[in-house]
């Protein structure tokens, strides 16, 4: 734990600055202005918990929507049918999206790559089918939906969530279960040889992403005042595999650039690229994004760092530099 | 000086705060000045369902149109421009919601008009009547926008109701072919159900005995190859298609390949415009597509037999005008048309002190035979809170060699009283 002080040090000032800025922000915005931003923390939490699965665990998840909207069809069913109030369903939704994240792992171990990134499609693709289900329509109100209050805009409630799970994302991946995915994604022979429990591990990974995506469903449940299969759309899940690749797999720095993607790069597609066909431009801005820099925000961030740090090294060594210079200088005197 | 510089923020902070609301304090309505009147609305323009995209549009020229012209010695709707604001929700509610609210509270429209879509449209519908901001002439058929007056008073559809236009079909099966064994294929959610419903309601008892099979697809489908080979089986003469355009399209495509030729087929009206019958046609070929039966209420910008007509010159007058580069053969940008003008219609009746009260009793008392873009003799009619069925008039039409030819003069489904 002290080894992780100074890292917290140094990370205060950016951390300080995003959380002035996000305190503040509805203070001066109106409240459209607000409810995107509230949907950017929803995006973000869902990423998060992307990112451990894909980022850190190396599992693709091409299904992650599904279990947005698992997450927000139970905050649904249950302000809907029971007393409850909605910010009390948010944990049970975590917990139920993380339940059949965890159990969907065990058939997902067979699989892996390309095979893995289908059968999670799949997942997308029923989640769909099965909530407009005419068997289940009683309890899902089946094409329909479900409508149970107006819209609301939990931006705090929903900062403040992301800020829980931001912090318990970054606290888990630098913890002994964070450095096994890592492991187990790298190197999983010898991941399994050095006593990690592959098997756990990977369903584990699968499970807590599953507890992101549903908590992040269970906010848009809780924004929009309704659910609708319509709302969960294969597409949305292709959507945050790309906000996940853009904000950078495998590290946690730039997630919030992905949440932003997702909120604005559509919008702003439609307003400033194509009007026709925007899908087309987002494409390609994510084509240029993935290649110029493929580790994506998180990675660029890195670097940037690593460029102030190196810029901020001791005068030590443009000392050593100029002393170097006296020499030849002096020696070209001789 | 510290207390004294607190006391000036404060003071500035209570001004920057109360001025708003000294000013929102007026009796005007958002949206609305002596000059210009704001409507907005959400639709497709990308996505799955970005084939109904033509329709803002339609109505984006037709109110330029409008704007640019004197008629009955007045610019826009009764004196003010109309600024027509438009904004893509990809047929997700999510987004419909997000950009409802960008609509009225950022924009500060002064009614929504012609949003798109059951599910999208079902979601905004609390928060319209709880802001008491119209909603009116949503662009979907479900029978729920005229039933629910009582819960939703600031809402309203315009077309005609599914469960009307699919009696329509069932009288036709009764009167016309009354031996038939219909095969029904309908899409699972509130749009086919609603269709579905009609088309059982209207058969009555003999629903069960005519109706030999019925299937079911999602629209996230990937074929409808299992539902036709099931409904094909079942022995039946006559198809009966309750889908959206692309899902009609298919189901045209995959009785080809069967190899089945129903000897009726009977398609809604959402999926048979000239547009989505042609791509029909290419992929299926005219012998299976010919025959189809329909119905419609809007004229027909493909059929060269209205070219004459003086909606049609209009009509095509102002694409040529304001759209010069769509496909003015696409009826949907027809429907924008005529939905657009009656909204002036609405806005013109509400009279000189325009409120959005106001608008909802033109909206909900108006009687209007003069819509061009409708079919002769087509009226525009609501009578809150009896009848809030703006459109219930429409006539049978049968496809034939790339058109749709009527076969039927208007038949009235209003409801009675």
């Amino acid at each position: 734990m002290r080894r992780l002080i100074p890292t917290v040090g140094l990370r205060a000032i950016p951390v300080g600055a995003a959380v002035a800025f996000l305190a503040t922000y509805p203070l001066y915005h109106s409240n459209v202005e607000t409810l995107k931003f509230t949907l950017v923390g929803i995006y973000l939490i869902a990423i998060l918990g992307l990112n451990i699965l894909t980022g850190y665990s190396g599992q693709i998840s091409l299904g992650h929507g599904a279990f947005i909207g698992i997450g927000a069809y139970t905050t649904a069913i249950l302000v809907d049918k029971t007393s409850l109030s909605d910010v009390a369903t948010i944990p049970l939704a975590g917990l139920v999206a993380g339940a059949i994240g965890f159990l969907f792992g065990f058939p997902a171990l067979r699989l892996h790559g390309v095979y893995l990134a289908l059968a999670t499609f799949g997942a997308a693709v029923a989640f769909i089918q099965l909530v407009q289900s005419v068997h289940y329509q009683s309890f899902t109100g089946g094409a329909t939906g479900l409508f149970y209050g107006l819209p609301k805009n939990p931006y705090y409630l929903t900062w403040g969530i992301a800020a829980a799970l931001y912090a318990a994302a970054w606290l888990l991946v630098h913890s002994k279960l964070g450095r096994a995915l890592t492991a187990v994604r790298d190197a999983p022979i010898a991941a399994v040889s050095s006593g990690v429990n592959l098997a756990l591990a990977k369903t584990l990974a699968f499970g807590i992403a599953s507890a992101y995506a549903g908590v992040a469903g269970s906010l848009l449940a809780i924004r929009l005042g309704s659910v609708n299969p319509y709302s969960f759309p294969v597409a949305l899940s292709i959507l945050l595999l790309t906000g996940a690749a853009l904000g950078g797999l495998g590290t946690l720095n730039g997630v919030v650039f992905g949440a932003l993607f997702i909120q604005f790069a559509p919008d702003f597609a439609i307003d400033h690229v194509s009007k026709t066909a925007p899908e087309v431009a987002y494409g390609l801005i994510l084509l240029a994004v993935l290649f110029l820099m493929p580790g994506g925000a998180g990675e660029l961030l890195h670097r940037l760092g690593g460029l102030l740090k190196k810029a901020a090294k001791p005068l030590y060594s443009r000392t050593a530099d100029r002393a170097e210079a006296v020499v030849t200088s002096t020696r070209s005197d001789t | 000086m510290k207390k004294g510089l607190l006391a000036l923020i404060a003071v500035g902070a209570a001004l920057v705060l109360g001025l708003p609301a000294a000013f929102g304090g007026s009796s005007a309505d958002p949206g609305v000045t002596a000059r210009s009147i704001t409507l907005g609305g959400t639709f497709p323009l990308t996505g799955a369902a970005a084939s109904y995209a033509p329709i803002p549009r339609g109505m984006a020229a037709y109110f330029s149109y409008r704007n640019a012209t004197k008629v009955n010695g007045k610019r826009g709707a009764n004196g003010r421009q109309i600024i027509w604001k438009f904004y893509d929700d990809v047929y997700n509610p999510t987004n419909t919601v997000t950009q409802t609210q960008r609509l009225v509270e950022q924009d500060h429209v002064f009614a929504l008009v012609g949003g798109l879509g059951t599910e999208p449209q079902e979601a905004v519908v609390d928060y319209a009547n709880s802001k008491k901001v119209p909603q009116i002439y949503v662009s979907t058929g479900a029978t729920e926008w005229g039933s629910k007056h009582k819960e939703h008073p600031w809402t309203i559809g315009w077309q005609p109701d599914y469960q009307a236009e699919a009696a329509i079909y069932g009288r036709y099966i009764r009167d016309h072919i009354p031996a038939a064994k219909l095969a029904v294929l309908y899409q699972n959610d509130s749009y086919g159900q609603d269709y579905n419903a009609g088309l059982v309601g209207a058969l009555g008892k003999a629903a069960d005995e005519k109706i030999v099979s019925t299937r079911t697809f999602n629209v996230t489908d990937p074929s409808v190859t299992t539902q036709l080979v099931a409904l094909r089986a079942s022995g039946a003469d006559t198809l009966v298609i309750f889908a959206t355009p692309s899902k009609t399209i298919q189901t045209y495509a995959t009785i080809a390949r069967l190899g089945w030729k129903p000897a009726h087929i009977i398609l809604n009206s959402v999926s048979a415009t000239q547009t989505f019958m042609g791509i029909a046609v290419n992929l299926a070929g005219a012998a299976t597509v010919n025959g189809s039966i329909s119905v419609y209420y809007t004229k027909d910008p493909a059929n060269p037999s209205w070219d004459n007509d003086a909606g049609m010159k209009l009509y095509k007058s102002i694409m040529a005008r304001f759209l010069p580069d769509a496909d003015a053969k696409n009826g949907l940008y027809l429907y924008g048309m005529a939905k657009a003008y009656s909204t002036i219609k609405a806005i013109e009746g509400a009279g000189k002190n325009l409120t959005r009260a106001s608008l909802m009793k033109s909206v909900d008392h108006m009687t209007d035979t003069t819509n061009p873009f409708l079919l002769p003799k087509v009226v525009v009619k609501t009578n809150a809170p009896k009848d809030n069925f703006p459109i219930s008039q429409q006539a049978l039409i049968q496809f034939k060699d790339g058109q749709w030819n009527p076969i039927s003069g208007l038949i009235d489904t209003r409801p009675k009283g």
